[in-house]
């Protein structure tokens, strides 16, 4: 390929350079702390600096930009410098979008890479290729926070119903693959609760009726899974909900495994049973129970305190202080 | 063996990648433990002090070349880690440091990530506390050479009007930014209601149902008569799940805020946070004894060093609010200092300190000197950093003394009639009234593990702030008076 053998030559060996005057980085100084850099990326570096210096943006910045992004994608002005010189040649962005698709496969883990999508994004004004691309990059890299969180903005941004309807299937899809994908999980309240009321989501005791009915499924399989508990807290507190009214659910999590549980027959479908190789008490539970007890006060109190004593020193006991601290506010709150 | 095995992480006999690198992990961190539970290893400073110092005199090998837009953070990690080691830098070295610095201003304002790159709110936080370090006043000292009404612009000219920053031009909104402005504010006396106005707000909205902080938030808006666009108090959506760093420099950014907030009229609405959650939030981040009580930066991901910092640290930030423990005892406040026992043993904040520091100290140190995320990983500038500040700030307890913000405001000399007057003095007073509590600090392992307190905002000694700050705010600082 023509670029694979350019790109042993340096810039400085290039004669149609030649009119560009390379910037050293420092002069007259003795740099503390510096970088031992490659030739190949000091040369381009050097040939960055004198475009940015003579204000320069042509095609061949597009090239340069290309050359360092590709050593190091962290590079925000090369990335900032090529933004504005594709703007300023009107460049075909489809064209960069498709560059991009490649580079963002290769370098997920950097912000720049993201961004400059979405930069293009907002001048194309096309965001339907758009979700396809990052549900392929998730599969890569399936918490990759910069790639949500620019799933998020392509929803939110262009707030386009048609970009919506997918989306519950996409998530599902994802925990499907790890029930403990705490980003997944994020992208479904982002979804359900944050951005307004999707087509289809307008009865909402009906959206609560069928969240709570998925993460009490989910609990019921890895009962032990932080990121369902966090999500089901989520869906109480935000919509109100007191937590006494998942109490018939959550207790048999908050004690070891009894008999009736395993015994035949018996199917809530409301309150799904945790599953038999699972381990418990699960610690959220009890945290769960806990919070039921503090919450009804009078004597619950001294139950909610039993289950904090109980985290502190058997079950959970790395956050020991915290329990205490749950014991003292709940007792100040009582004299005071 | 002398350790009782310890739990490991209930995977409900449910297996998905998750809980299988968890498995893997907590394999490798129990090898770390050490036979005898009672003897920690010690830190072994002086091959930390090596590794810093070649990276500072030497250089960075060629696969730091991923960092060349990070220069400045490079160099601050590297000389906050010497001082939070206990070791300052020569005169000529500081030298070069100071003209290194200065090379990376733009001169639009602001600094950059190098020589000749854009301005960026991130390396202006590591230009300004590396300045903080080795700085001083005067012709060359770099101090007096930081143009700071270009950089009050370039603050300007990314504000959005949600309140939340850009972190450079053309670039991504991110609470980073806003930390690392506020705190390069505060440093320099910069800090206006017109720079401030509206990013409490910003902050409040990054909070997520679990309780820590995203990267950003989308804010939505809606046309008024006039045709302009009016900012909508709800939905502002977080973009990204709840995350350490995020976390960090959100309840920061916070805090920071809180004295422009107390000046504002009574009437007008003031943001809120949940603390309930966020406090929550936080001690959940904190890994089991199978995982040595590092602390972990999202729900079900992996511990890792650095989060000793940006997690850890946010419990005396919290404190300085008034929830949990750890608000600290003032000596001279009490009048005696006879009941000295008594505050020996009390610890009442909200996480395993003990159990932090034996993570940095079995977990986080290389052989071969230098600190890291997880073994089997290498040391960076970065990880040694904050697991150093991390470390530091299971130590001790540092906490906002109000008789030391009495002693500051009293002391306080600058005419009524300058603008923003009562703001600038309450942001003065505020960040210097942190003090380190005598007789509390925890040091696991022996005097010989003990690192410097460090600013629980800035990432900055407590004598670098004061430095840095009496200078540009015109400030004589009364003297600290010491117990005993
Ligand atoms: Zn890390």
């Amino acid at each position: 390929m023509a670029i694979e053998e350019e790109q042993s030559i340096l810039f400085a060996e290039r004669p149609e350079w030649a009119d560009v005057t390379p910037l050293a980085q420092y002069e007259n100084i003795n740099p503390v702390a510096p970088i031992f850099y490659t030739n190949e990326y000091k040369d381009a570096a050097d040939y960055f600096r004198g475009i940015v210096n003579a204000g320069e943006m042509s095609p061949r910045v597009l090239e340069l930009t290309e050359k360092i992004i590709r050593m190091n994608p962290a590079h925000y002005s090369a990335w900032q410098y090529r933004y504005k010189t594709l703007m300023a040649l009107k460049s075909p962005l489809d064209v960069e979008l498709h560059l991009m698709d490649e580079i963002a496969v290769k370098y997920l883990k950097t912000y720049q890479v993201w961004h400059h999508r979405r930069l293009i994004v907002t001048q194309t004004r096309n965001p339907g290729p758009e979700l396809a691309f990052i549900a392929k990059s998730l599969q890569a890299d399936t918490k990759n926070y910069h790639t949500w969180s620019y799933r998020q903005w392509i929803l939110a941004y262009f707030n386009d119903d048609e970009l919506w309807d997918a989306e519950l299937p996409f998530v599902e899809e994802m925990l499907e693959n790890d029930l403990r994908n705490n980003s997944a999980w994020h992208h479904r309240f982002f979804v359900v609760f944050q951005a307004g009321v999707r087509k289809g989501d307008e009865d909402r005791d009906e959206v609560i009726r069928r969240e709570l009915g998925f993460v009490k499924q989910s609990i019921s399989v890895a009962p032990n899974n932080a990121s369902a508990w966090n999500y089901l807290r989520g869906i109480l507190d935000h919509n109100g909900t007191p937590y006494s009214d998942l109490q018939t659910f959550v207790n048999p999590y908050s004690v070891p495994h009894t008999l009736e549980e395993t015994a035949e027959g018996v199917v809530d479908l409301e309150n799904p049973l945790p599953s038999k190789e699972s381990h418990l008490p699960a610690v959220a539970a009890i945290e769960f129970m806990a919070d039921i007890y503090e919450k009804e006060g009078g004597d619950s109190l001294m139950k909610a305190t039993e289950l904090w004593k109980s985290l502190a020193n058997e079950h959970d006991t790395i956050r020991k202080k915290y329990w205490e601290y749950r014991i003292r506010e709940a007792c100040q709150k009582v004299t005071t | 063996m002398a350790h009782p095995s310890p739990k490991r992480f209930p995977d409900d006999s449910y297996y998905t990648e998750t809980s299988d690198i968890q498995a893997e992990t907590e394999t490798v961190l129990l090898k770390h433990l050490p036979a005898d539970p009672n003897s920690l290893p010690s830190l072994q400073k002086n091959q930390h002090l090596q590794f810093l110092v070649r990276h500072l005199v030497q250089g960075f090998p060629s696969r730091y070349a991923s960092q060349d837009a990070s220069q400045p953070w490079l160099l601050y990690w590297t000389l906050q880690g010497l001082s939070v080691a206990g070791v300052g830098l020569d005169p000529d070295n500081k030298q070069r440091a100071i003209d290194t610095i200065l090379a990376w201003q733009h001169p639009d304002g602001g600094f950059s990530g190098g020589p000749g790159q854009a301005a960026h709110l991130l390396p202006t936080y590591g230009s300004i506390c590396s300045l903080a370090i080795a700085g001083r006043p005067g012709p060359g000292g770099g101090w007096d050479q930081i143009d700071r009404e270009k950089m009050y612009k370039f603050f300007m000219s990314l504000k959005q009007p949600d309140g939340s920053f850009l972190v450079a031009h053309h670039a991504e909104v991110d609470v980073r930014g806003t930390y690392c402005l506020l705190v390069s504010a505060y440093l320099l006396d910069l800090l206006t209601p017109e720079l401030v106005e509206g990013t409490a707000a910003f902050i409040a909205s990054c909070q997520t149902y679990e309780g820590g902080f995203s990267s950003a938030s989308q804010p939505y808006f809606s046309p008024t008569s006039d045709g302009q666009p009016n900012l909508l108090e709800s939905p502002r959506p977080s973009l990204g799940e709840a995350h350490g760093g995020y976390t960090f420099c959100s309840v920061a950014s916070w805090v920071m805020l809180q004295p422009f907030l107390a000046l504002q009229p009574p009437d007008v609405r003031r943001p809120t946070i949940n603390y309930r959650t966020l406090v929550r939030w936080l001690t959940q981040m904190q890994g089991s004894e199978s995982e040595l009580g590092g602390f972990k930066g999202r729900t079900n991901k992996l511990v890792d060093g650095c989060y000793s910092w940006w997690v850890a640290g946010c419990f005396s930030l919290l404190a300085s609010q008034g929830i949990g423990g750890g608000q600290g005892h003032d000596t001279r406040q009490s009048g005696s200092t006879t009941d000295d026992e008594t505050w020996d043993d009390v610890d009442d904040s909200l996480w395993n300190r003990t159990a932090l520091q034996q993570y940095i100290l079995c977990a986080g140190q290389h052989p071969n000197g230098g600190l890291r995320d997880k073994p089997p990983k290498v040391a960076d500038a970065y990880h040694t950093l904050y697991c150093l500040a991390g470390l530091s700030a299971a130590q001790h307890n540092v906490f906002p003394s109000p008789a030391r913000r009495a002693e500051l405001q009293h002391a306080w000399a600058t005419s009524t009639d300058s603008p923003h007057h009562e703001l600038r003095q309450t942001v003065f007073a505020e960040a210097l009234s942190w003090t380190e509590e005598e007789g509390t600090s925890n040091v696991e392992g022996g005097h010989i593990n003990r690192v410097n307190a460090t600013h629980p905002l800035f990432n900055l000694t407590i004598t670098h702030s004061e430095g840095i700050m009496a200078h540009f705010y015109h400030q004589t600082l009364p003297k600290r008076q010491r117990r005993g």
